[in-house]
């Protein structure tokens, strides 16, 4: 191994600030198309058409909802509950980790499976990690008198739909 | 009538030309074609010529990353086959399973030996971790093998999880929606992060696609490559490391 | 076909036989040709035949245990029925036992994260290439106090949570580090714990409590992630 010391071996270079300027002109280009294509493929990836089930349901004539009721739809992951005030629906995917509740008809509760969160029929946590209520959602009545229930529409906790 | 041996036929194979066209050193008994075995070939050249004597001691390396490479190539030489028979659809997806298990010849099995391999690729891989931190293997000069090799785990951990997508049972499905629901509390990004993994905003059809060509495709692919790296990384540094009552390695900060 | 010629001795240390190079190295030369001290030997076939060999034997293992035992599969995905308990693959049952009791965003984002992030730096952090056994030549009084603190808050941030999954591991973790003291002139064990540094400790830390809450989400959880015992689990199954 000779000594030259590194300085003596570098290139000789005629024109430093034209190489410096075309250097930097041809990696600017290509992070160009490096970005480019990233955003390309980042739209290419998100999906524009998607086949989800719908989200409305029906869930039958509000008389049928005396206090105390509770029919689970087991397609649209809902709960329909029946109060002395009216008729409320509640999302059955628990806030925790998106498991589906079960209603304990014994005990009055609703009970996830998946890491233990309970919650009271108005959709309160009163035991586990879920950090917030289950979701109400939204409930109308259609033309023929039937009750609608929106899955994909939340509504503030506490509204119950008067019949 | 004299049958030839089967030392005799060795002998006239490795004087066929068509075998010296192919391995062009001579036999094995000198140390000169042993070097020539390791580097004159694609697969075993990975090998330096040499290797320090008490590297391959059992206490050395617990041949932990070795396991590691041979359940690799075990989920290789599983996986592919398996593709043959696996759509990846609803519910075909979970039929092919059922399908494996009673009706293929041997597909229980090979669906077994995946599934084992895996579970013991993702346990060697983290005692080899285990083995190389306690070893100090990771200090200079290899901090930047260990960061590779961390990749890898993560990596390896996120071809797993892919794979428990695969079947499309309950396990699979429930599985993967906790999982993933995780992910949407990251902040800012989690939601999006989601649904693009997912293709979707729950666990479908899309998400099943997504996870297979991730599965069989895009994440081997970048092992391999990462794997690549970790293996040159190692002769690079000096070979493997082992306890540190061992000499230490000379080391300077300065280096070029 | 003609016999090969008869072929001489190989694999000898013997300078003389396998003449030796003598080269000058310089201190800044790459690692590998570094530290020529040690006895080398030809990777064909010493290192090659053991490499076989473990291949065959963690073949003939995976292949036994396929034999065995078959791969679960349960029921057909059904996205409105979330089986009861559901459980993620083993290797993930740790953080799945820390989503019982912790915020999804710290046991699923925030946890993994760190963990990944404290693993991939460990080699810049400066302790780890300085630091010696965590008793030997630090002032024991300063020692004492900083493993005191850092594992009474953690025992108390763990406990805060009801997570004594953790906090019991962490508490007997510490227990140890204490039991290290002056080790030195102990049993095998203590010795070995004696040389422990401390980065060496944190490992050591992380291991035990993966591994306990690994073990507790596999064999002691069952429906809503209540605790049983892994015998009524089985017969349950
Ligand atoms: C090139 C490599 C690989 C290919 C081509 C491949 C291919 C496949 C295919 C087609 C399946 C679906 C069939 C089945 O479920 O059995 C599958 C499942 C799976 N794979 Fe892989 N795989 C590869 C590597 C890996 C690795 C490295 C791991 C983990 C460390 C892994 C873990 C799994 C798991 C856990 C399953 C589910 C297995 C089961 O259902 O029993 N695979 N793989
Ligand atoms: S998903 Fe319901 S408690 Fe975790």
């Amino acid at each position: 191994m000779s000594n030259i010391p590194p300085e003596e071996l570098l290139l000789e270079d005629d024109d430093p600030s034209r190489r410096q300027f075309m250097n930097r002109l041809g990696l600017g280009a290509c992070a160009v198309a490096a970005a480019g294509a990233g955003v390309v493929t980042l739209d290419f990836l998100k999906p524009k058409v998607l086949f989800e089930p719908p989200t409305k349901f029906k869930a039958g004539n509000p008389a049928d909802y005396t206090e105390g009721t509770v029919r689970f739809n087991k397609e649209q992951r809902a709960f329909v509950i029946g109060t002395a005030g009216g008729v409320f629906a509640l999302s059955a995917v628990c806030t925790h980790l998106g498991c589906i509740t079960r209603y304990v008809s014994d005990e009055g509760v609703i009970a996830c499976p998946c890491h233990g969160s309970k919650f009271d029929l108005e959709g309160n946590v009163t035991h586990g990690p879920a950090p917030h209520p289950l979701q109400w959602l939204e409930v109308a009545v259609d033309d023929k008198g039937e009750l609608v229930v929106d899955t994909a529409v939340g509504i503030p906790h506490g509204k119950v739909f008067r019949v | 009538m004299n049958t030839p041996s089967l030392d005799s036929l060795g002998l006239w194979l490795r004087g066929t030309s068509v075998y010296r066209s192919i391995v062009r050193h001579g036999s094995t008994e000198t140390n000169r074609n042993r070097s020539l075995i390791v580097f004159e070939n694609l697969f075993l050249h990975v090998h330096p010529v040499k290797v320090r004597e008490k590297t391959l001691r059992f206490k050395h390396t617990y041949w932990l990353g070795g396991i590691t490479i041979v359940c690799l190539v075990v989920l290789v030489a599983t996986g592919v086959p398996l593709m043959f028979y696996y759509h990846p659809s609803v519910p075909q997806a979970y039929q092919d399973m059922k399908e494996l298990k009673y009706v293929v010849d041997n597909g229980i099995f090979l669906r077994n030996l995946h599934r084992w391999g895996a579970h013991l690729m993702v346990f060697g891989a983290f005692l080899h971790m285990l083995r190389v931190f306690y070893h100090g293997a990771y200090q200079p000069p290899r901090q930047f093998n260990w960061v590779v090799g961390v990749f890898l785990l993560v990596l390896t951990l996120f071809l797993s999880y892919t794979g428990y997508l695969l079947p499309w049972d309950q396990l699979a499905f429930w599985g993967v929606s906790v999982g993933t629901n995780m992910a949407r509390e990251a902040p800012v990004i989690g939601d999006k992060l989601r649904f693009f993994l997912l293709g979707g905003n729950a666990v479908s059809e899309n998400a099943l696609l997504r996870f297979y060509v991730l599965h069989c495709v895009v994440l081997p692919v970048v092992l391999f490559m990462f794997l690549g790296v970790h293996i040159w990384r190692i002769r690079k540094d000096g070979g493997v490391k082992g306890p540190s009552e061992d000499a230490p390695d000379v080391f300077h900060e300065d280096e070029p | 076909m003609s016999a090969l010629p008869p072929l001489s001795p190989v694999e000898s240390n013997d300078p003389v036989e396998v003449p030796r190079r003598v080269a000058l190295v310089r201190p800044d030369a790459r690692p590998s040709i570094r530290r020529s001290s040690d006895k080398f030997v030809m990777a064909y076939p010493h290192l090659i035949i053991r490499e076989v060999i473990l291949f065959q034997v963690v073949v003939i293992f995976l292949t036994i245990m396929a034999l065995i035992f078959n791969a679960p599969l349960e029921g057909i995905a059904n996205p409105v029925e979330t089986p009861n308990p559901a459980k993620a693959p083993w290797y993930f049952l740790g953080m799945q036992e820390l989503l019982h009791y912790f915020p999804p965003f710290v046991a699923g984002v925030l946890i993994p994260g760190l963990v990944v992030v404290a693993l991939a730096v460990i080699p810049y952090a400066r302790i780890n290439l300085t630091a010696g056994p965590l008793w030997k030549g630090s002032d024991e009084k300063k020692t004492t106090l900083a493993v005191a603190g850092v594992a009474s808050v953690l025992v108390l941030f763990f406990g805060g949570f009801q997570c004594w999954a953790a906090a019991v591991p962490t508490a007997a973790v510490a227990g140890a580090m204490f039991m290290a003291r002056g080790g030195s002139n102990g049993g095998r064990w203590k010795q070995a714990m004696a040389r422990l540094t401390l980065p060496q400790w944190i490992m050591t830390w992380f291991v035990v409590l993966a591994t306990v809450l690994t073990i507790i989400g596999t064999y002691f959880r069952g429906p809503g992630w209540s605790f049983v015992w892994p015998w009524t689990r089985m017969v349950h199954s």
